[in-house]
């Protein structure tokens, strides 16, 4: 770890700084990026409640992927039933928090422990889900995943006493002002703690494991790791954070239907983030994320006659990169890194 | 786990005499199954269960040997069948509208043919496209994580051909009421559509066609060496780009036939290979991956399974139910009830 010797050059606090972002995961750039964020409201020209809006959808997404990577990325296992857990969540979240009185099931919990209580359900899927794909391998467990995903769409669709199925659910939101600058730091506090957490899981010797188990699985094995253990936990932990993100969702955009957040497509947007960021690290997912949001909404805003072209082109990208990039972004970010530091070095 | 390793695909009947307890003990509770169908809802609903399960049958078959010879797990065999719906519809709308000008016996038999033939070559070029530009390709860079890697890749496929056919086509679902101007047939005293009649005839005809095809011609035992053995077939001599291109195309057309001749019951709109896919899909997780055979015998209980689920449980749950099974089956047999075919102990994951 030269980059680690490195670094220990740098005397005073503004290399205690930079060493307490590394211990957390954030490069000085990518620290720095991150607070750009935070001032998206204040900045004069994205103060709009328009970019507001799809900055935040840009972190919902980053912080799916993240949750995503974690399981794709490391354990080699691509969940595609992703999105189906974060609809449970989202569902759960909706239904603890229903006032209304035209469901069966009205408790009327605040919504702010309702994402809390998705977040459980979800984790308990997931759970479950780990537990039932133990005997299965790679493409095995993917594909059971998408089954259970689509189970589940089915079930949030004919549970209507429950749900209300395709008419869709009305949870209530987190604030009644309609401004969206609060939910950009819900959102923002939400994705750090996402990735905060998960990135100092997988750089213990958890994270060791899981890359064990992603990278050889027999061998990992034979060197005396539990992979009943690893898998669940994995699958345990990220479809609570999963659920997490769906009970934000529920409770900001307001509206809910098991289309709208369940069905297939949705992972697979996720899914074309986190790859095109790279697998396996954390923070591509992240990095991707934010310019994929707007310039979908470019594409789609200008040209409003070819509706879902913005779709054929995030399939475009998830093609060539998976071709020609497969290690994405963050893979593109490493290489440039090994030629410029010796560089800069000498 | 894969618990069996079998080599490349075996004689249909062969398997009967085998120990596999799982396959028979499934085999003979469809049979119990298609009985009580029978008893609860009359012999019409078991003629729609072989109409359906052909479908299966042929979408299945060419998923399984796709997976049999390249090893690709193709997310995108929905689209085929989607293409060969459009084509199948353009084609024949035309000549029904002629038809109806200039009434013509012999024409009026044959167009559903024609059309479902042109829907099976515009699958064959499909796939023919989508393995030269997007597969090929991902297999002279790098054969590191390749069944995850083209599982993926078919899924943005599928996302692009979708989304396509949305804009060129738009939304709107375009069917025909029914291809053949005849009256229902009557066979032993069952009511049978001449349309879905048909759909189960081609069905059959072209499951025997491959069959035939790849017991018997040299092409179709080139194919049956790649699955079995890829470097060994490349040392006998086999063009391993152009095998592998046939079968892809191969698999395509099939799935385009499919979509093309249930055209009165599958309308033409965007995502009508959702279900299909999910269902292909189904039956080839359950016989177990790259099992050709299996999958056809496969398709014909899937499609069992989903009527039963329909007379008995209400067509709202069969989304559910079938997974619910799957579930309960992978648990007890994880490589499938007629067991994987996995080339390479490498590629498991």
């Amino acid at each position: 770890m030269s980059n680690h010797h490195d670094r220990q050059a740098a005397q005073g606090p503004a290399g205690a700084l930079v060493q307490g972002l590394r211990r957390i995961g954030f490069s000085p750039l990518g620290a720095a990026l991150f607070a750009l964020l935070l001032l998206v409201p204040i900045l004069p020209f994205f103060s709009n409640e328009y970019i507001i809006r799809w900055t935040i959808i840009g972190a919902f997404l980053a912080a799916q992927a993240v949750a995503f990577d974690f399981t794709a990325g490391f354990i080699n296992v691509v969940p595609f039933g992703f999105a189906a857990i974060v609809g449970v969540g989202a569902y759960t979240s909706a239904i603890f928090s229903n006032t209304s009185l035209n469901l069966v099931f009205h408790p009327a919990i605040s919504p702010w422990a309702g994402i809390w209580i998705g977040a459980l359900v979800s984790g308990a899927v997931g759970f479950g889900l780990g537990v039932l794909t133990l005997r299965l391998r790679g493409i095995f467990a993917a594909v059971m995943s998408w089954f259970v995903g689509i189970a589940l769409m089915g079930l949030a669709r004919n549970m209507t006493w429950l749900t209300r199925g395709p008419s869709g659910m009305a949870p209530t939101t987190f604030f009644e002002e309609t401004s969206n600058v609060p939910y950009l730091y819900i959102i923002l506090a939400m994705l750090l703690v996402i990735y905060v957490t998960l990135n100092l899981i997988t750089r213990s010797h958890i994270g060791l494991a899981f890359r064990a188990m992603g990278q050889n699985y027999d061998a990992a094995c034979a060197s005396g790791i539990n992979p009943t253990r690893y898998r669940v936990m994995n699958f345990t932990v990220s479809s609570m954070y999963a659920g997490w993100l769906g009970g934000f969702y529920a409770h900001y955009v307001g509206s809910l239907t098991p289309t709208s957040i369940m069905d297939t497509s949705k992972t697979i947007e996720v899914l074309a983030i986190a790859y095109i960021g790279g697998r396996g690290s954390l923070w591509g997912g992240i990095v991707v994320a934010f310019p994929m949001v707007f310039l979908m909404e470019s594409i789609r805003s200008h040209w409003t006659e070819l509706p879902g072209i913005q779709f054929i082109i995030y399939g475009v990208l998830l093609i060539l990169t998976m071709i020609y990039y497969p290690l994405g972004i963050a893979g593109i970010y490493g290489w440039v890194k090994k030629r410029l530091v010796p560089a800069v070095a000498k | 786990m894969i618990s069996s390793v079998k080599q490349g695909t075996r004689p249909m009947a062969s398997w009967l005499s085998e120990g596999r307890l799982a396959a028979k003990v499934v085999v003979l509770l469809a049979i119990i199954l298609a009985a009580c169908i029978a008893v609860h809802s009359g012999a019409g609903s078991l003629v729609n269960v072989f109409v359906t399960g052909g479908m299966w049958a042929l979408l299945a078959a060419g998923l399984a040997l796709v997976f049999g010879v390249m090893n690709i797990v193709n997310f995108a065999h929905g689209e085929s069948f989607m293409v060969g719906s459009y084509v199948g519809f353009y084609v024949f709308s035309p000549i029904r509208d002629y038809l109806a000008d200039h009434p013509n016996p012999v024409l009026s038999l044959g167009a559903p043919l024609i059309g479902i033939a042109v829907a099976a070559l515009a699958g064959a070029v499909l796939g023919v496209l989508s393995e030269r530009l997007v597969l090929a390709p991902l297999r002279r860079r790098t054969k590191e994580g390749w069944i995850m890697n083209t599982f993926l890749l078919t899924a943005g496929i599928s996302f692009i051909l979708v989304n396509s056919a949305n804009i060129v086509m738009t939304a709107n679902f375009k069917g025909v009421p029914n291809y053949f101007d005849i009256e229902p047939v009557r066979i032993f005293g069952v009511r049978i559509s001449v349309d879905r009649f048909a759909a189960l005839l081609i069905a059959v005809v072209i499951i025997m066609a491959i069959t035939w095809f790849l017991k018997w011609t040299r092409t179709g035992q080139a194919i049956r060496a790649v699955s079995q053995d890829e470097t060994g077939a490349e040392m006998a001599g086999i063009n391993l780009n152009y095998i592998h291109t046939l079968t892809y195309a191969l698999s395509t057309a099939m799935a385009a036939a499919a979509g093309a001749s249930l055209l009165f019951i599958f309308q033409a709109y965007p995502t009508v290979g959702h279900d299909p896919n999910f269902y292909a899909w189904y039956v080839v997780m359950l016989v177990g991956l790259g099992n050709v055979y299996g999958a056809v015998i496969g398709g014909f209980l899937v499609a069992l399974l989903q009527t039963a689920t329909q007379e008995f449980i209400g067509i709202a749950w069969a989304d559910v139910v079938p997974t619910a099974v799957m579930i309960l089956i992978l648990i007890v047999v994880p490589s499938g009830i007629f067991g994987s075919v996995v080339k390479g102990v490498h590629e498991q994951s």
